[in-house]
């Protein structure tokens, strides 16, 4: 049963859903056509359940500091991709930019999808294909 | 008189093998036994909590690689597993709680003490981690979000203990049928589910485990009795688990906060 409902919202909802989990349906509290892409000082990274938490200071417009906070997978699938808390916790302080969606409530708050580090190192959540369907 | 003596005595040889889970020809097929001479289980198993789909890109000075997961131990096993009992795929709930389960699992990150980093309990956690197999005990050791359980399961023949309260988890006994561990568990709260989709129980929630070996992989299968609020016991698909390297980490600490955020009823699936 859960693996149909995934099944379903794979077919649905593209990539990024298969990067969601269940935890709560995407549509839930995330507005999907609301992408975001931002740049600003990694200010915390919490690893915590049941998704993994990361702050930055990103300049909105007038320069006015943005302080924004983005959620992802649980720390358990974050490790059995092979990426631990000091993977993203040494670019405290630095610049990084990070994609997503933003939550349904307008809040500086999203779902991290693609986070790139301040060595140009590029972390991101894809379909369990993925590898596949870029080999071809 | 001799021939109902004969039919009790038959049927009492029968009972251990309809019971065992394992085939008969598992006994000489190599399977690693402790000097009890009992299936050695103990171990590190694949990890059995629900995980989100899915596999990560690294780009990094102009190579690509991507890493993903075997999600099996969460799954039914996709092929007849030797052993093990015939199953269904949902429980069957009474007339009169039928639309309960309904209205819980349309509000399940509503209703779901698990989405707000409850216990699973037994037997929604699954398989254990890890296997520590005594002469008298064995030990399941487990990872989840909601913390890191673990059940001591004495194998001695004693009984179930009297006065326990309550838990999440039960009070377990097990003992050996043939090769299949046999894990007898009462004694739950009755605010757990026994499996997602609004599978309440109550307090009457009787569990049986079978742990068997399948080759050098373990397999595990549930039946969840109820008789206040099913129809029959229901066995669910039997999954097989892959023995791992992975060792045991903690796992971190569980803040829910996005359930103030949602805006609607569309529901988790979490485990």
């Amino acid at each position: 049963m859960r693996y149909k409902v995934y099944g379903v919202r794979i077919a649905f909802l593209g990539l990024f859903a298969a990067a969601m989990w269940a935890h709560h349906s995407p549509s839930a509290e995330f507005d999907m056509s609301k992408k975001i892409t931002l740049t600003g000082t990694l200010t915390k990274v919490d690893w915590i359940n049941p998704h993994i938490k990361v702050s930055m200071d990103v300049k909105g417009e007038g320069g006015k500091v943005e302080n924004w906070g983005l959620e992802s997978n649980p720390p358990a699938w974050f490790r059995r991709v092979g990426v631990s808390r000091n993977d993203l916790a040494k670019a405290i302080g630095q610049t990084v930019k990070v994609e997503g969606v933003r939550s349904k409530d307008g809040s500086f708050y999203g779902y991290l999808q693609k986070i790139i580090l301040p060595d140009g190192t590029s972390l991101e959540l894809v379909s369990p294909n993925a590898a596949q369907e870029y080999g071809k | 008189m001799r021939l109902q003596l004969l039919c009790l005595l038959t049927a009492a040889a029968l009972v251990p093998m309809i019971g065992s889970g394992a085939p008969a020809k598992a006994s000489a097929s190599g399977v690693k036994r402790t000097a009890d001479g009992h299936p050695d289980l103990s171990g590190v198993w694949q990890f059995a909590i629900d995980l989100p789909p899915g596999a990560l890109k690294r780009e990094s000075n102009g190579s690509v690689s991507f890493k993903s997961f075997d999600p099996s131990a969460r799954r039914p096993a996709p092929a007849p597993v030797p052993g093990a009992l015939p199953f269904t795929a949902a429980p069957s709930y009474k007339p009169e709680f039928q639309a309960k389960v309904k209205e819980l699992e349309a509000h399940e990150n509503k209703t779901d003490e698990v989405f707000y980093c409850g216990k699973p309990g037994v037997p929604r956690i699954g398989s254990p981690r890890k296997i520590v197999q005594l002469p008298n005990e064995i030990i399941f050791f487990y990872e989840d979000i909601s913390g890191d359980p673990y059940r001591i399961i004495p194998t001695d023949g004693r009984p179930h203990r009297a006065g326990a309260n309550p838990t999440y988890y039960g009070d377990s006994v097990g003992h050996w049928e043939g090769d299949t561990l046999v894990v007898d568990v009462t004694n739950f709260v009755d605010s757990s589910w026994f499996g997602e989709d609004g599978y309440f129980h109550s307090d009457a929630m009787h569990v049986i485990e079978r742990l068997w070996r399948n080759g050098e992989n373990l397999a595990y299968q549930v039946t969840v009795e109820d008789p206040k609020v099913l129809t029959a016991p229901w066995t669910e698909a039997p999954r097989v688990i892959k023995p791992s390297n992975d060792p045991l980490e903690e796992s971190p600490k569980c803040v829910e906060t996005d359930g103030n955020k949602l805006t609607n009823n569309d529901h988790h699936v979490q485990r």
